[in-house]
C-alpha cells in the first residue's frame, strides 16, 4: 500500500519535471504581422495536456490500486475522463468567455489590438485586456433608456420575489416538511411571473428618448434600444406560446382520445403542412398580412407563428396524452362528466407539465426567429433582439463590437434564465422520449 | 394464425371504439359552409363598418367573422351532435389553414408565375405619360421611355393601363356671393369636385382655389377672389377619373387598346400596370437552366452541410453522452449543466457574435489558432469557401452538440442496467459491452433523432443566413447561389435580395423543390419510427 502512494509521489515528480522542461524549452512568441505566434505551440500544448492526463490516470490508477485494486482501472478511466470534459467545456466556453469580457470591456472596435504588456494570452489578443474592464458598454446601450418609477418598482419586487423564491429553494433542503414551503414557493414563482408580465406590457418606445443641449427629448438611436427590442422578443414569443397552448390542446386531445371520419387525414394534413417552413412562404404571408392591414405589428407576426406553432404543439400533445392512460376520464365520464368536463377538469390539470413544455418550446423557438420577423416587422420601434442585433454587424460593425457584445448578452439573459430555470423540463423531455418525429 | 408481434401497441388488438359513422365529407361540408357563411358575414360586417368608420382597417374583419362563426357553431351544435369531435379541431385548423396552407397554397400558384419586383400586379406610377393623340383604339404617348414593357412578359401585349380623363371642366357660373358660387348646371355626375379657377379680367389671369363642399351645383369655396370674376370663363378642377383597358400591342409610340374609350372622355394621360402572369414551368426550366452555376453546387453542398453536421455532431454528442454516462463519474449534473449552455442561449445572438470571433484579422479563433501556430497564416473563416463551409460546420457541432448529447443521455439511461450485468457475466469487457450492448440499443434510439436533425439542418436558414449570408462570391456561382448558400438561402435570394431581382415567383418555385425534399426525408423519418404508424379511418 505504502508503495502505491510512494509510486504516486514519484508519477507526480516526474510529470512536474516534464512539464517545466516543456515550459521552459518552449522558445519565446515571435510576433507575425498583428499575430502572437508561439513556434509549435499546438505539439506543446498537446504535449502537456498528454502529460497531465497521464499523470492523474496513473495517480488515480495507483490510488485505486491502494483502495480497491479491482476497479483501478475504472478509477484512472474516470480521472482522464473528468480532465477531457473539463478540456471540452473550456473550448465550449471560450467564446461565452470571450463574449461576456468584451461586453464588460471599454473598447468597441473589433480592429483592436493587444497591449505589449500583461501575460501571454491578453498580449496574444486571445482574451480582452483585463485593464480596460468598464461598464461602458452596458451604460451604452441603457443609457436611453427611462424606466417610470412604478416600473422599477416591479423590478425591485421580481427581484424581491426572485430572492425569496431562491431562499425557499435552499431551505426545503433543511427543513423536516418541505411541502409546506411549495405553497409559498408557487407564490413567489407566480409573483415573479406577473412583475414581469407588468413589464413587457408597459414598456413602450416612449421610455426611449435622449436630451439635447436645450434639453428636449430626441427618439433615442437604435442601437440604444435593446431593452425595448428585448421588450418586444417577449411580447411576440410569449404571445405565440400561450396561443399555440390554448389552441392545440384541444386539437391535441381530440386526435388522441375522439374516433371520427376524417380524424387520420386531419392527422396527416396537420403533419405534413408543418413540414413546410413557414419563411419558405414569405411572399404569401407578406402579401396576406399586407392585405389584412397587418404589416409591422405584433398581431400580425404572432399570427403568422401562429399555424406552424399550432401544428407542431397539436402533435406534441397528442402523443403525450396516448401516453397517458384513459381510466381517468372514463372513470369521470361514468361519474356523469361531460367530454369537456373530462378534459376540463381532468385532462388540463395532469398535464400541466406537458403544456408548460410546449409553451417554453414555441418560447424558446420564436424567441430565435429572424426572417419573417426581418420581414414584417419594418418600423424600428417593433424590431425583435435578432434585427437590432443585426444593425451590429452589417454596416457600422467596426465600430460597435463592444455595443453588440452588451446587447447579445443583455439579449440572451431571458432565454437562459428561463432555460436553466426550467432545465429539468425542457431537457427531460427528449431524454423520455416524450417528443416524436 | 399469425404470431403476435410483441413491438406493436397492445391497444391495437384490442376492439376500435366506436366510429360515429357519419361521412367524412358531411362534417367537412357543414363546417365549411359554417366558415363561408362566417366569412360572409365578416366582408358585410367590414363593408358595413367602413360606411360609418371610413378609416377602418381590414382586420376588423376577421373580428367580424370570428363572432358570427361562434354564433353559428352553436346553432350547429344543436342540430347535428356528431360534429361535436371536430369543434375540438376546429380552431387549430381555422388558423393552419389561413396563415400556413392558405401560404403553401399560393406559394405553389405564385411558383407557376412571373411575380416579381417589377411584376408585382400593382400600378406604375412612374410610367404615367402624357396622351398627345386619339384615334380610336390607338393613342400616341409622350414618353416611350419611362411607359417601357420590356420588364413584362409579352411586351405591352396583355397589359392593364389606367387611363385618366382630363382634370379641366369649362363651364359657365351664374352668381358669386362670398365664397359660395353657383354653377349654370351641376358639376358632371359621379366626380367630385377639388378646385375651381375664375377668371379676373382687372389682373388678366385666373384665380384658383380649392372647393371646401359642393352641393349640385352649389359650391363653398375656400376663399374668396379679391377682384370681381367673369364668370362666363369658369374652370371646374375635378378628380382624375380614369378608366381601365388592356394593351393589345405597341409600336414605338403608338398603343393599341382592345376597345376604344367613352365618347365624352377627354383622356390625359396614361400608366400601365406592373402585371404578372402564368409563366407554366418557366420559372422551373430557369432552375434547370442554372444546373451547374447553382442548382448541382448549392444541392450537393446543402445535402453535405446536413450529412456532415449530422454525423459530427452525432459521434461528438455520443461520445460525450457516454463519458458522463460512466456510473463512477462524480459531478455528472454540473457538467451536464455547464455543457448545455450553447444551446441554452438563443441562437440569434450567438450566431451574430461568432460572426465576430471569425473575423480573420482580429477574431478570437484565428488569434488562438495563431498562437499555438495551428496555422501558419491566419485563415480567411468568412471569405474564402472552403473555410466558409468548415466555419459553419464548428459553428453548428457548438450549436448542436448540446441537444445531441442530451438525447444521447436520454437514450443511454433507458438501457436497462441488467444487460450489462448479463454481458459482464457473460464475460464481456467494457469494450465488448458497448459495442454488444450500448451500440445496437443506441442505434435504434438515434436513428429518428438523426433524420429529423437531417431535416432540421437541411433548411437550417438562421447559421447560413447569419453566419456567413451565403458567402463568399464563388467563381462556379451566380450573385444569388454562393459558396455557402443551401437551397433555402438561394430561395432567399433569389426572392428578397436586389441581386436576385426580387424573383418572387422563382424563389416560391426553389421553395417548392425544397418542399418535396423535405417531405421525401421526413416519410423516410415517419416509416423508420413508425410515428404514423396507427389505423387509417377508425
Amino acid at each position: 500500500m505504502n508503495r502505491n502512494y510512494l509510486s504516486m509521489a514519484g508519477v507526480v515528480a516526474a510529470a512536474a519535471t516534464l512539464l517545466t522542461l516543456l515550459v521552459a524549452t518552449t522558445p519565446p512568441p515571435v510576433t507575425e504581422e498583428l499575430f502572437l505566434v508561439i513556434p509549435r505551440g499546438w505539439i506543446r500544448f498537446l504535449g502537456g495536456f498528454g502529460v497531465v492526463v497521464a499523470a492523474l490516470s496513473s495517480c488515480a490508477y495507483l490510488y485505486g490500486r491502494a483502495r480497491r485494486p479491482a476497479r483501478a482501472g475504472q478509477y484512472a478511466l474516470t480521472a482522464g475522463t473528468h480532465l477531457f470534459i473539463w478540456l471540452v467545456i473550456g473550448l465550449v466556453f471560450y467564446p461565452v468567455v470571450y463574449l461576456l469580457s468584451v461586453s464588460f470591456n471599454r473598447n468597441n472596435s473589433v480592429a483592436n489590438i493587444p497591449p505589449k504588456g500583461g501575460n501571454l494570452l491578453v498580449r496574444s489578443g486571445v482574451l480582452p485586456d483585463p485593464a480596460e474592464v468598464s461598464l461602458v458598454q452596458y451604460a451604452k446601450v441603457l443609457s436611453d433608456t427611462h424606466l417610470d418609477p412604478y416600473q422599477w418598482g416591479l423590478i425591485v419586487l421580481a427581484t424581491l420575489a426572485l430572492s425569496t423564491l431562491l431562499g425557499l429553494r435552499a431551505m426545503r433542503k433543511r427543513v423536516d416538511n418541505p411541502y409546506r414551503l411549495e405553497r409559498y414557493q408557487q407564490l413567489s414563482a407566480w409573483g415573479i411571473f406577473l412583475c414581469l408580465v407588468a413589464l413587457v406590457l408597459s414598456i413602450q418606445p416612449g421610455h426611449f428618448y435622449a436630451l439635447n443641449r436645450a434639453g428636449e427629448q430626441i427618439p433615442a438611436s437604435s442601437e440604444r434600444m435593446i431593452v425595448l427590442y428585448i421588450r418586444n422578443t417577449l411580447l411576440v414569443s410569449g404571445t405565440t406560446g400561450l396561443l399555440a397552448v390554448l389552441l392545440s390542446t384541444t386539437a391535441g386531445y381530440a386526435f388522441a382520445r375522439m374516433r371520427f371520419e376524417g380524424r387520420y387525414q386531419t392527422l396527416l394534413t396537420f403533419v405534413f403542412v408543418q413540414m413546410f417552413p413557414s419563411f419558405m412562404a414569405l411572399v404569401a404571408i407578406f402579401y396576406l398580412m399586407s392585405y389584412l392591414d397587418l404589416l409591422n405589428t405584433f398581431v400580425g407576426l404572432i399570427l403568422a407563428y401562429s399555424g406552424a406553432a399550432i401544428a407542431f404543439s397539436s402533435w406534441i400533445f397528442k402523443g403525450y396524452l396516448e401516453s397517458v392512460s384513459p381510466s381517468l376520464e372514463e372513470a369521470a365520464m361514468v361519474d356523469g362528466a361531460t367530454r369537456w368536463g373530462a378534459f376540463w377538469r381532468i385532462i388540463l390539470p395532469i398535464s400541466v407539465p406537458m403544456l408548460l413544455f410546449i409553451f417554453l418550446l414555441q418560447f424558446i423557438g420564436t424567441y430565435s426567429e429572424f426572417i419573417l420577423a426581418n420581414t414584417i416587422l419594418i418600423g424600428q420601434e417593433h424590431w425583435t433582439v435578432g434585427i437590432g442585433l443585426r444593425q451590429f454587424s452589417s454596416g457600422r460593425f467596426d465600430t460597435q463590437w463592444g455595443a453588440l457584445a452588451a446587447s447579445a448578452v443583455l439579449g440572451s439573459l431571458p432565454i437562459l434564465l428561463i432555460f436553466y430555470s426550467f432545465q429539468e423540463a425542457l431537457t427531460g423531455q427528449y431524454t423520455a422520449g416524450g417528443v416524436k418525429g | 394464425m399469425k404470431a403476435i408481434d410483441l413491438s406493436r401497441d397492445a391497444k391495437e388488438f384490442l376492439p376500435r371504439a366506436k366510429s360515429t359513422g357519419v361521412s367524412l365529407w358531411r362534417s367537412l361540408l357543414l363546417l365549411f359552409a359554417a366558415l363561408a357563411s362566417a366569412s360572409l358575414m365578416g366582408a358585410v360586417g367590414f363593408l358595413v363598418l367602413r360606411l360609418v368608420v371610413p378609416t377602418a382597417p381590414v382586420y376588423t374583419s376577421l373580428v367580424f367573422a370570428l363572432v358570427s362563426l361562434v354564433l353559428i357553431l352553436r346553432w350547429i351544435a344543436r342540430a347535428f351532435d356528431w360534429i361535436m369531435p371536430w369543434y375540438y379541431v376546429l380552431p387549430a385548423i381555422v388558423f393552419l389553414f389561413t396563415f400556413t396552407f392558405f401560404p403553401v397554397i399560393m406559394t405553389f400558384v405564385l411558383a407557376f408565375t412571373d411575380y416579381a419586383g417589377t411584376r408585382n400586379g400593382e400600378l406604375n406610377i412612374k410610367s404615367e405619360t402624357r396622351v398627345l393623340e386619339v384615334d380610336g383604339v390607338v393613342l400616341t404617348i409622350e414618353n416611350v421611355r419611362n411607359f417601357d414593357c420590356a420588364d413584362l412578359r409579352n411586351g405591352c401585349s396583355g397589359v392593364r393601363t389606367l387611363l385618366y380623363a382630363s382634370g379641366n371642366h369649362p363651364t359657365t357660373a351664374t352668381h358669386l356671393d362670398g365664397t359660395t358660387l353657383t354653377l349654370e348646371e351641376p358639376a358632371p355626375a359621379g366626380r367630385s369636385v377639388l378646385g375651381v379657377e375664375l377668371y379676373l379680367p382687372d389682373l388678366g389671369f385666373g384665380f384658383e382655389t380649392d372647393v371646401v363642399a359642393a352641393d349640385g351645383a352649389t359650391l363653398m369655396l375656400e376663399r374668396a377672389p379679391p377682384f370681381p370674376p367673369d364668370l362666363e370663363r369658369t374652370t371646374l378642377r375635378l378628380d382624375r377619373d380614369a378608366v381601365t383597358r388592356t394593351m393589345l400591342r405597341d409600336e414605338g409610340a403608338e398603343i393599341t387598346l382592345n376597345s376604344p374609350l367613352p365618347d365624352s372622355f377627354e383622356v390625359e394621360a396614361i400608366a400601365r400596370y406592373n402585371d404578372f402572369g402564368w409563366v407554366g414551368t418557366g420559372n422551373f426550366r430557369t432552375i434547370l437552366r442554372q444546373a451547374t452555376s447553382a442548382l448541382i453546387p448549392i444541392f450537393t453542398w446543402n445535402v453535405l452541410f446536413a450529412v456532415t453536421t449530422v454525423i459530427v455532431n452525432t459521434v461528438a454528442g455520443v461520445f460525450l453522452a457516454v463519458l458522463l454516462n460512466n456510473p463512477d463519474l462524480r459531478f455528472k449534473a454540473l457538467y451536464r449543466t455547464l455543457l448545455i449552455v450553447p444551446w441554452a442561449l438563443p441562437n440569434i445572438i450567438t450566431l451574430q457574435v461568432w460572426r465576430g470571433f471569425l473575423n480573420q484579422n482580429f477574431g478570437a479563433v484565428n488569434r488562438l489558432l495563431m498562437l499555438f501556430d495551428v496555422t501558419d497564416t491566419p485563415i480567411n473563416w468568412l471569405g474564402e469557401m472552403w473555410p466558409a463551409r468548415a466555419a459553419v460546420l464548428l459553428v453548428n457541432l457548438w450549436l448542436g452538440l448540446p441537444f445531441m448529447m442530451t438525447a444521447t443521455l436520454g437514450a443511454l439511461s433507458a438501457i436497462p442496467r441488467e444487460l450489462y450485468e448479463a454481458a459482464k457475466i457473460d464475460g464481456a469487457n467494457a469494450w465488448q459491452s458497448f459495442w454488444g450492448v450500448t451500440a445496437p440499443l443506441l442505434r435504434t434510439a438515434l436513428i429518428p433523432i438523426t433524420l429529423t436533425g437531417f431535416a432540421f439542418n437541411f433548411n437550417n436558414f438562421n447559421v447560413i443566413f447569419l453566419l456567413t449570408d451565403g458567402g463568399p462570391p464563388v467563381s462556379w456561382g451566380t450573385s444569388t447561389a454562393r459558396g455557402t448558400d443551401i437551397l433555402i438561402s438561394w430561395a432567399y435570394n433569389e426572392a428578397f435580395r436586389s441581386q436576385g431581382g426580387l424573383a418572387y415567383g422563382l424563389g416560391s418555385a426553389i421553395s417548392i423543390v425544397i418542399f418535396v425534399i423535405t417531405v421525401a426525408v421526413s416519410l423516410v423519418n415517419f416509416r423508420v419510427t413508425g410515428a404514423l404508424r396507427e389505423e387509417p379511418n377508425t
